[in-house]
């Protein structure tokens, strides 16, 4: 792609990038029947706060928060550190004071609901994953609170909801009221060695195997075995060890589920079933559905076509596999490629590419108990953490709390997040893309260390996934991290050939049955039923 | 009188206090949870009687995690009262560096389990891991954390290595009261070490080899970090010994009636195991 950029493009690019800025704001403030806020480019008050209202500036004269302590939990993670990095700007500029308490995420879901179910509500706001919401909301009153009137009051930093993409602003709201501040924005999606799979000689080799042209990218979950099982098993990199058509972070108990969760979506959502996990009408899982079982079986012929210890390699160690050069194809979180432009820890900046999760031919509709076929049936994802933080309704400071996580949802603060690999935060505004999709230009990011190309292929490739109107739906209900701990375990037997995947997944649904009526049918039908925008 | 009265109940008072604190609450409470139903952020939703018991005796998951205690209990602890009392044999003589010796082979006994599991995670990894490369000059590859035996091979390997330090220093301790004469005696009947140590030293230690390995015994039952930490519990369920499963059924789901009758069934099966234990050495001793 041709990167020099004319006068009249950029004076184009720039007017439009203004313009929907300036509109963005307009229409969100008008969709809510307010007026547009007036907004300043900055303020010395204020260094990391852009744009930046006049009431904020007058707010912050006085340092509103002196001798206020709030206390936040954190993901002992990269997106953990991303809000440590942010506290001591927060606190210079209001005075406030920010202690941040680090959790393992192996404990995070237990450590939040401790504090929270004991009463003792010893922190002000908690980073939570998407996946745990709907326990904050099994109690008559919810355990964290919303956010629309400290969005309406200007003196707090100021950030638009209604901007974040769609799919991705589903994960921070609950029955359509705000509780998240921005922050991550997960998705998986396929990443892969553009130098390697276009290169002629390879090309040449694997036409001759399979008959038709090497796919740059795989379309297809079949195109996507082809392409592993070719790059498996020799030396493809020339560094004289054989290497790989694919890595995974396996480990069970570590966010391993979520390669099955993002690979099985097209054998079973399609225009005519957007429901993954249950019935909605009866609530009976559909784990277990022959859609299901066909998308395990697929997804444990990947164990071959990588070292077998990715069974037990968390997040870093399967990343580490394709930043060092030996893995052709990885699915996974936009830390990938954000990892892949520091020199020091990757061999592969300025040569991935990036696409959308290959989709399949054939889908399964468990209402119906039919395949049907798709020229291609391919499908959206939000699979992951998109870790934020949320306000307890315990705390003693929200005021200050929501000001700090509004902070760091600023615009200035949001992108700076985006653009830098080791915050862990992946982009969901319309000023984090790229036209046509948004504002941002290729500078934001390489004043960061991004290739220029990596960025490109990253963020296309991103908002796609994104924006697909198919999507696979978040299972937002309570239990949530059971359900899913169920699966995980099971699917991690599978892929150490200790079941087989329909005893697994059978296995998986007669536990999840169990998990339905200790919740209450009733109560979970109806918020399942919620979150497909059935009722 | 009446003032002295008064006066034990004072000083009784702290261990009452914890024993009602630390033992009879925790245990009354168990045992409540065990029988009821109970979901996050609703609480107590129904008595059930025993059927959190059934439930838990119908689930192959618990068995399994029953299964796979018991052959990590079976496997580390025989092999710590082994080693542990050879290194002892070995070290309770006059050889040059013996001091030296006895301090080495103490110092695993003062790491912590959690600390150790994750190290495991480096030197046992299959590809990259030190073990396997040292094992490769002898062609051997074990895949370890990545399948359900080795997983729990190295999960073993690594208790033997922390705790065989305790009995040895039992043993060791054991063996240093067994009077000279013991030896002179036997040293007129028989040569060869072996039979010294069957029919004169381990007899006469026996009973401070019993504390070692009930002690270690009721331990290892309780294992937790050093799995969990190396395997989670994987892959699947294949290492999820049974603390694991009581911690991620009690305090990561909050399934608090399960995780309960789960606590209440680990009670009753090691005091069962320990009482019967007791009564055999108790007899042999005799």
């Amino acid at each position: 792609m041709d990167d020099r950029v004319t006068r009249r493009e950029l004076i184009k690019r720039a007017g439009a990038g203004a313009a929907a800025l300036g509109a963005g704001g307009l229409l969100s403030a008008l969709g809510k029947g307010e007026a547009a806020p007036k907004l300043l480019p900055g303020h010395p008050l204020a260094p990391y706060e852009s744009p930046i209202t006049p009431e904020r500036v007058e707010f912050l004269k006085g340092k509103p928060y002196r001798g206020v302590t709030i206390n936040v939990m954190v993901v002992k993670a990269t997106v953990g550190d991303c809000v440590k990095y942010h506290a001591p700007h927060w606190e210079a500029e209001t005075g406030g004071k920010v202690n941040i308490a680090e959790v393992p995420i192996e404990t995070l879901h237990q450590q939040i609901f401790t504090d929270l179910t004991t009463g003792l509500g010893r922190y002000d706001a908690y980073q939570t994953g998407a996946w745990f919401y709907g326990d904050f909301f099994v109690p008559k009153e919810p355990y964290i609170v919303p956010l629309e009137d400290f969005l309406k009051d200007p003196r707090h930093p100021y950030w638009v909801p209604t901007d974040q993409i769609k799919s991705m602003r589903t994960l921070y709201t609950w029955e359509g009221r705000q509780y998240g501040a921005l922050f991550d924005a997960d998705c998986q999606i396929l990443y892969y060695r553009e130098d390697i799979l276009t290169r002629p000689d390879y090309r040449k080799r694997f036409k001759a195997k399979y008959g038709y042209d090497l796919p740059v990218p795989p379309r297809t979950m079949d195109e996507m075995h082809d392409v592993a099982d070719f790059f498996t098993g020799w030396d493809w990199n020339g560094d004289g060890q054989p290497d790989w058509g694919i890595a995974l972070h396996a480990k069970v108990n570590e966010q391993g589920f979520f390669h099955f969760l993002t690979l099985a979506a097209p054998y079973v959502i399609s225009p005519e079933n957007r429901s993954f996990w249950f019935d909605p009408d009866t609530m009976e899982p559909y784990i277990n559905s022959e859609g299901h079982v066909k998308a395990l079986e697929d997804y444990a012929k990947f164990v071959k076509n990588g070292p077998r210890a990715m069974l037990q390699w968390t997040l870093g160690q399967g990343w580490n596999l394709f930043l060092a050069g030996h893995s052709v194809m990885e699915p996974t979180w936009g830390d990938l490629p954000t990892l892949a432009q520091d020199p020091k820890a990757s061999k592969v900046k300025g040569k991935i590419g990036a696409a959308q999760i290959p989709g399949t031919k054939r889908a399964f509709n468990p209402k119906t108990g039919q395949w049907k076929s798709y020229t291609l049936n391919q499908v959206g994802n939000v699979n992951g953490g998109s870790w934020h933080l949320v306000l307890s309704r315990f705390s003693k400071n929200k005021e200050a709390t929501y000001d700090f996580m509004a902070f760091m949802a600023n615009k200035k603060n949001a992108l700076f997040n985006a653009a830098n690999g080791w915050t862990g935060v992946q982009p969901s505004m319309p000023y984090e893309f790229f036209p046509p999709y948004g504002t941002a230009t290729v500078k934001d990011y390489e004043q960061y260390g991004w290739n220029a190309h990596d960025i490109k292929v990253y963020l296309d490739a991103y908002y796609k996934d994104l924006t697909n109107p198919l999507q696979e739906t978040y299972l937002r209900i309570p239990g949530a991290a059971e359900y899913w701990h169920e699966l995980d375990v099971n699917v991690s037997a599978v892929l150490a050939g200790q079941m087989k995947p329909k005893a697994a997944l059978d296995d998986v649904a007669r536990k999840w049955q169990k998990i339905t009526e200790r919740y209450g049918k009733d109560t979970q039908r109806a918020l399942y039923r919620k979150s497909l925008g059935l009722e | 009188m009446r003032r002295s009265r008064v006066l034990q109940y004072v000083f009784l008072a702290p261990a009452v206090l914890w024993i009602l604190l630390l033992s009879v609450f925790p245990l009354a409470s168990t045992l409540y949870y065990s029988v009821v139903t109970y979901a996050l952020g609703k609480g107590v939703t129904g008595f059930v009687g025993l059927g959190n018991y059934l439930d838990n005796f119908r689930s192959p998951t618990f068995w399994h995690s029953v299964w796979i205690t018991l052959v990590y209990v079976a496997v580390a602890v025989s092999a710590e009262m082994v080693l542990g009392v050879a290194l002892a044999w070995a070290v309770n003589k006059r050889i040059w560096g013996q001091q030296v010796f006895r301090v080495l082979f103490t110092a695993p006994l003062f790491t912590m389990g959690v600390a150790l599991g994750y190290l495991g995670v480096t030197i046992f990894d299959a590809d990259t891991g030190p073990v396997n490369y040292f094992l490769g000059f002898v062609g051997l590859h074990p895949p370890w954390i990545t399948t359900a035996f080795w997983g729990l091979a190295a999960a073993v390997l690594l208790d033997v290595w922390r705790w065989t330090p305790f009995v040895f220093l039992v043993a060791l301790a054991g063996l240093q009261g067994v009077p000279p004469e013991f030896y002179e005696a036997a040293a007129l009947d028989t040569r060869g070490e072996w039979p010294v140590l069957r029919h004169i030293v381990l007899p006469v230690i026996q009973p401070v080899l019993t504390i070692a390995f009930l002690l270690r015994l009721m331990e290892a039952f309780k294992v937790f970090g050093l799995p969990f930490a190396l395997t989670s519990g994987g892959p699947g369920t294949s290492t999820l010994v049974y603390s694991a499963l009581v911690y991620l059924t009690t305090l990561q789901f909050f399934d608090f009636g399960h995780g309960s009758a789960m606590g209440v069934f680990f009670l009753v099966a090691v005091l069962v195991i320990v009482l019967r234990l007791f009564h055999v050495m108790r007899r042999q001793l005799e």
